[in-house]
């Protein structure tokens, strides 16, 4: 089981994403926990976290985020702003699982 | 517009934005705040029930005092007196930063801030003014907490310990580790509290209130302070940045002092001193329909739209608009970085809080009754229960929309008709 984690300001337009990701997810019954936190608890969740995706507009947290997120090894990038705007699950699925590949 | 200043605008905005957000005390002062926000809006949704529409003319005059009574302390609990918990908020999240013991940089911070607070009242001494606590004190709070945590900081890293002979379980001597530090800050608080009792100020809070606080708050009451932050916000988001987190990490502390001023005035039953307040901006002009009044845009498109990208976007943007999430049309319309849209999305927040203000200002619509509203409650019903259950308000903010559509209507309209051709173009070759 892989978890996934995105994030932004109040982790409720990322929870859209969320809902679209699982659903492909589901789809093809791949083993993945998804799920969105606020900007003030993504430290906290960075733990439990395989691989962390930002939302567009709180790019500028990720030069604070890679430092903790190198601690604990999580893979952090900043999620395509065309896929965030269309809700794109399957595009930010794939992103997210190959920043996994990438890093195991 | 050109690229290149687009791009040169962008590598000028993000390190801002950047440093805005990462600030340590920028980010502690803002979930400081955050960590106040249940017990404020839990105190908001008594003052709404309390101040409940035609109740007064339906039951007796005696009868509504006393069930005013009895919800009372909901707000006076929480609502009133926000800035304790903020400032809990603060020293805790700073402490936190330095990877010390967060919960004693809290309490740390706020027995700082009640030393430095009058402790008397109309020559009655042994009571803390409420006033105090809320809007009055609220800057003096961040300061302190920010100060307090410091110093705790401070000494914890020099690392004082008092020696105890040889035989004393480590134990005994390790509780003694919070007690230097916080007794060495605390003493120095109250050393600052003596002096001041000296001067012409007679209390610290006086002092930070005169002298910062009301010059700052006068400042950003004003229309034109209103203008450039709400053009602060829609700039920012213009480049796909958060525009509240950043620019409200800076105005917060001002607008919720002058929401405290107007809940007090409220629940007093006199004026309502202020017009800007925190809820002022979010309920009427930025936050209205998601960030830059974007649910106007969406049922724009559900009036004038026949491009199949934009009704796509619509359907897709809908249901978070009505709970004022906006992402995807500001990601899918997209509003990021299109020159053509850069004029309704400046433009119409100005015009908004312009006539907003007004309507304000005459009398028309009451000012905002200081409690807070969930920032996801939808249009009208928000607007009405921020001007403390006034109908007015649900109606100020239906007359924004229209004008936000009005405003947009031709911008949009090229839009949709060069997606439109395109599609077409697409579907014939």
């Amino acid at each position: 089981m892989k978890n996934i984690v995105l994030a932004c300001s109040a982790g409720m337009s990322t929870s859209l994403l969320v809902a679209k990701m699982e659903e492909i997810a589901s789809e093809t019954e791949m083993e993945v926990q998804i799920w969105a936190v606020a900007q003030d608890k993504i430290t906290q969740e960075m733990e439990k976290a395989d691989v962390l995706l930002i939302g567009p507009q709180m790019r500028f947290l990720k030069k604070k985020l890679s430092k903790a997120a190198s601690e604990w090894n999580v893979p952090i990038d900043v999620i395509d702003p065309i896929a965030y705007g269309r809700i794109d699950g399957e595009a930010v699925l794939n992103k997210a699982l190959e920043l996994l590949n990438e890093n195991s | 517009m050109n690229g290149k200043f687009m791009e040169m605008l962008e590598n000028f905005l993000l390190p801002i934005a950047d440093k805005l957000n990462n600030n340590r005390y920028l980010s502690a002062l803002r979930d400081g705040f955050m960590v106040a926000l249940p017990l404020i809006i839990f105190g908001s949704i008594f003052v709404v029930i309390a101040n409940f529409p035609f109740l007064d003319s339906m039951i007796s005059e005696e009868a509504y005092k006393a069930y005013q009574n009895a919800l009372g302390p909901a707000s006076a609990a929480t609502l009133s007196i926000m800035g304790l918990f903020v400032i809990v908020g603060i020293g805790y999240k700073l402490t936190e930063h330095y990877e010390g013991e967060a919960i004693y940089g809290g309490v740390v911070a706020l027995a700082a801030f009640l030393i430095l607070t009058p402790q008397v009242l109309e020559g009655v001494s042994g009571v803390i003014p409420t006033a105090s606590l809320g809007a009055q004190g609220m800057f003096l709070g961040i300061f302190t907490a920010f100060i307090s945590a410091e110093l705790y900081r401070f000494f914890v890293q020099k690392d004082w310990t008092i020696k105890m002979p040889a035989g004393v379980p480590g134990a005994v001597s390790k509780s003694f580790s919070a007690l230097i530090p916080i007794t060495l800050t605390l003493s120095i608080f109250l050393i600052v509290r003596i002096l001041f009792s000296y001067t012409n100020f007679e209390t610290v809070q006086n002092f930070i209130y005169t002298i910062i606080q009301q010059p700052l708050t006068e400042l950003g009451s004003g229309l034109p302070a209103t203008i450039v932050a709400v053009l602060l916000i829609q700039v920012f988001w213009f480049f796909g940045l958060h525009g509240q987190i950043i620019v409200n990490s800076v105005f917060d502390p001002i607008w919720y002092a002058l929401n405290d001023q107007n809940l007090s005035a409220f629940q007093a039953g006199t004026e309502l001193p202020n017009i800007v307040t925190k809820q002022f901006v979010d309920s009427f002009l930025v936050g209205m329909g998601g960030s830059g009044m974007t649910l106007a845009v969406i049922i724009l498109i559900f009036l004038i739209g026949r491009s199949r990208q934009l009704k796509e976007l619509g359907k897709l943007g809908a249901p978070a608009g009505v709970f004022n999430v906006n992402e995807p049309i500001i990601f899918g319309l997209p509003i990021i970085m299109n020159p053509l849209i850069i004029i309704p999305w400046l433009v119409a927040p100005v015009v908004v809080t312009i006539i907003t203000y007004f309507a304000m200002s005459t009398g028309l619509v009451p000012p905002p009754a200081g409690v807070i509203v969930p920032w996801t409650t939808p249009v009208i019903l928000n607007g009405f229960l921020a001007t403390g259950n006034a109908w007015q308000g649900g109606v100020l903010q239906a007359v924004n929309l229209v004008i936000v559509i009005a405003i947009w209507w031709p911008f949009l309209k090229i839009m949709d008709k060069s997606y439109y051709e395109k599609e077409t173009k697409v579907k014939k070759s």
